[in-house]
């Protein structure tokens, strides 16, 4: 077990090193130069050179890159070209409402996909079914942009029930902040809501069809008893695995859904860094998001090690 | 909004309280009090004026900054900060006197040191600064509220550059001014302007409060210049970069103000009740522009079969989402806006489309369907849309066009680069001098070298006599069209939205100011 355990921890090491490499690689080799940006549409090159310098980025790739490497060691992720202020406050500043986002955003998907798929299931071929699968199709196919601006005119502009875009921290005032999350955790959680609701279903038909299920019925358990709890907990498992998935996807939709619904997350950090070739910002939020990544994966290894002794080879 | 924070509402009290007990107010009477929250679409890279042309810091520094000179309803320089000034017989000492008794927001007194000491910052790191101090011999404090230029040779624009709103000659304290080198930016702001700025949170809000020791001159307001009265108690600058989220958040009032916005969304703010759309004039004249340095563009009448083979007014109306409010056909140099230096000349060969000389033209110039790299963007959908209708009517004529699509940042590196590209699209903003046109200077990407359009330049930046000047300028215009050093297409407009509560906003200024402005709620 020890042996395993040692062996996952020192597999993360070459994989960070990947890691750490192809971001710096990625953002240094496309074209675009963050002076440029700065300095505004009418710097002469001269302006450029001298604060490419000023910034190091004169200096050839590899010695820059090594840099980095020396940094990221020491647990530094370098200072913002654009936000004065070091990358590691700046996304732990951007944390908590990515994570709000993110929660929230799984909530609405488990509460709508569950019991969506449940009861499809229990009533398959019935108007229900078709209702609710025709909908979770539509989830499916519906770009999260268009939703969440549709979103945007009906509830905000339109009917002027919530506020169109922002965010307020839950800590310092939890009614706001409840009212500009609403949105953006519909719009993001109803796209997921949809896949889970399709795999609830089958899972669903699939432990409705079992032995057990039979007895449970021919025992003369209501309906009901026999659906959700019988059934329904064995149906679990893979549903659990699918809202796993779910989060790793949310991460990726959230950025959209900051950028639409102007939350300041860890999203929109990064793409307006991208887009002003902020390089140590990219770098450093690529990274910690890959090292969380990472970390979530050792942390499901060493789990099922723990469940399942058989996964420990030895 | 029932989501708005508790404190409006104490305001609102205190404000009614407050009417109460001065009186009512005349209708349309100017009010103190309320944040403005002003949408706009990014971060500033930077709040130091000398430091960045980008527009966004312009506006965002001009509530915060001051220079010596401003610019007035004409876009002539008008004095801000100085007094007065006075010029020597030969015209190569320039004596300014400044206001006495303007505070920084730091508390300490405006003096010719601070003044000297921004001026030479500026001078180093400013496009405009450093094209005046190529003129400069010496800047000196002579007492505390004097400050005397002296020049090397005769020059025209001192009073100008010294105006100019965007990358601008702001004062700042000594202290602040020398502790900065001219290549690194400002951190500390501390400005004499009417707001203050107090917190920067990147990415959420730029808060400015009012400055109470704010000295206004006793002039009305006057283009971006003349007496400016803070009457908000804050403007909040919220960057959203989703232009249809901007747009809905003014109409929903969580915003009061929505800067760069999407020409289609028009229809939508005229039919809004509590918002109302804003034409700002001008934005941008649409403009390809070639790299004179090598390839195949070096090659003058290829450049001139470019502007006769166009036929502008479809690519503008295009551009405009086909509404004739958006854009403007003209064939001056300077906007309608700037009138000192727009011009009215007859007979220049401007939108001909007229594809038989360009076919010749393209036959003089040897050329044989060699592909011509056009650099684009889509992160401005006018550069994209005014690029590929170009593209069209160019083959049409007999060009090669391999129209190449990039994104803004990567354009902005490429085009410093002579071997990358032919032509790349951009946007030529108010120039407020003939000299500051930067596509006519060797120095700006594109690099324009004849040399007789570099030698009227020099005779512009020397010339003094105003009526002088105009004719070298209207040669000047002759002297484009014929060397084609870029295509002027027409002039586009932007758009911008405010709620109707937002009163005694400037519509006429090219870029917004909120001194002046306040809510009537």
């Amino acid at each position: 077990m020890f042996a395993y355990l040692v062996r996952r921890i020192l597999a993360v090491i070459p994989v960070m090193a990947v890691v750490v490499t192809v971001v710096f690689l990625l953002i240094h080799l496309i074209p675009g130069d963050p002076v440029s940006v700065m300095l505004g549409p009418d710097a002469t090159p001269t302006q450029i050179e001298a604060t490419r310098r000023s910034l190091g980025l004169d200096r050839p790739i590899h010695s820059q890159l090594l840099g980095f490497y020396g940094r990221v060691l020491r647990g530094d992720l370098g200072q913002s070209y654009f936000l004065d202020r070091p990358v590691v406050t700046a996304i732990v500043e951007r944390a908590e409402p990515t994570l709000m986002l993110m929660a929230c955003a799984l909530l609405v998907a488990v509460v709508i996909g569950v019991p969506s798929g449940i009861v499809a299931a229990a009533h398959r071929g019935s108007a229900w079914d078709r209702v609710l699968m025709l909908g979770s199709l539509l989830g499916v196919c519906i770009p999260g942009f268009w939703l969440s601006l549709n979103f945007i005119y009906l509830f905000a502009v339109r009917l002027g029930w919530l506020p169109a875009a922002g965010y307020a921290s839950v800590l310092t005032d939890p009614m706001s902040a409840v009212r500009y999350m609403v949105l953006p955790a519909f719009s993001l959680g109803f796209n997921q809501s949809a896949l889970i609701a399709r795999i609830s279903r089958s899972c669903m038909l699939e432990a409705l069809q079992q032995d057990y299920v039979r007895t449970a019925r021919a025992k003369g358990l209501p309906n009901r008893a026999v659906t959700y709890v019988h059934a329904f907990r064995n149906a679990l498992v893979p549903v659990v695995t699918v809202i796993g998935v779910t989060t790793a996807v949310l991460i990726g939709g959230a950025v959209v859904t900051e950028i639409v619904f102007n939350i300041p997350g860890l999203g929109r950090l990064v793409i307006s860094a991208i887009l002003r070739r902020d390089y140590p910002v990219v770098q450093g939020v690529v990274l910690v998001t890959a090292a969380t990544y990472v970390l979530i994966n050792l942390i499901v290894d060493v789990l099922y090690a723990f469940i399942d002794p058989r996964i420990r080879y030895d | 909004m029932a989501c708005r924070a508790y404190g409006l509402r104490l305001l609102t009290v205190f404000a009614m309280a407050a009417v109460l007990v001065v009186g009512a107010p005349p209708a349309d009477a100017q009010k103190k009090g309320g944040v403005l929250r002003v949408g706009n679409l990014g971060e500033p890279p930077a709040l130091d004026a000398h430091w960045t042309t980008a527009s966004i810091t312009e506006t965002l520094t001009n509530h915060i900054y001051e220079g010596l000179y401003s610019l007035d309803a004409g876009n002539k320089p008008i004095p801000m900060l100085a007094e007065s000034h006075t010029v020597s017989k030969d015209g190569l000492t320039y004596t300014f006197k400044l206001r006495q008794g303007v505070k920084f927001h730091n508390g300490k007194e405006m003096s010719s040191e601070d003044v000297v000491a921004s001026l030479n910052r500026w001078g180093k790191q400013s496009n405009y600064g450093k094209s005046l101090f190529a003129q400069v011999a010496e800047l000196r404090a002579v007492d505390k509220y004097t400050v005397e230029m002296k020049l090397k040779e005769k020059s025209a624009i001192v009073l100008i550059s010294l105006a100019v709103p965007n990358n601008f000659g702001a004062i700042y304290p000594k202290e602040i001014a020398e502790k900065f080198p001219p290549e690194t930016k400002v951190t500390e702001y501390v400005g004499t302007g009417p707001y203050k700025l107090v917190e920067w949170k990147p990415d959420q809000y730029i808060r400015m409060v009012r400055f109470d020791d704010y000295k206004s001159r006793s002039e009305k307001p006057n283009g971006y210049g003349g007496g400016k009265t803070a009457w908000l108690d804050e403007i909040r600058w919220v960057p959203v970069p989703e232009v249809a989220t901007r747009v809905a958040q003014v109409e929903t009032g969580e915003l009061d103000f929505a800067d760069d916005l999407n020409l289609d969304a028009y229809d939508r703010l005229k039919a809004s009740t509590g918002a109302r759309p804003i034409i700002s004039k001008p934005y941008y004249w649409l403009v390809a522009v070639f790299n004179k340095k090598e390839g195949l563009m070096t090659n003058e009448k290829l450049r001139q079969a470019w502007q006769a083979a166009i036929d502008i007014e479809p690519i503008m109306k295009n551009v405009a989402g086909g509404r004739a409010e958006f854009y403007r056909m003209d064939n001056s140099l300077a906007p309608v806006e700037i009138t000192a230096w727009h011009t009215k000349l007859a007979g220049l060969p401007w939108n001909e489309h007229n594809r038989d000389k360009a076919k010749r033209l393209l036959q003089e110039a040897g050329y044989k369907k060699e592909p011509i790299r056009f650099m684009t963007t889509q992160e401005y959908k006018w550069m994209y849309d005014f690029a590929l209708l170009s593209k069209q009517q160019l083959e049409d004529a007999g060009f090669n066009i391999d129209l190449q699509v990039v994104d803004w940042a990567t354009l902005v590196k490429r085009r410093n680069n002579s071997k990358e590209y032919d032509v790349f699209t951009t946007g030529m903003g108010a120039f407020y001098d003939p000299t500051h046109h930067i596509y006519l200077t060797n120095s700006w990407p594109g690099w324009t070298s004849d040399e007789s359009i570099l030698k009227l330049q020099a005779e512009l930046a020397r010339e003094t006599d105003p009526k002088k000047r105009m004719a070298l300028w209207e040669q000047q215009t002759r002297q484009f069209y014929e060397k084609v050093p870029v295509i002027r297409y027409g002039d586009l407009f932007g758009l911008r939205a405010a709620r109707n509560t937002v009163k005694g906003f400037n519509e006429a200024t090219e870029r917004i100011r909120f001194y002046n402005v306040w809510l009537e709620k």
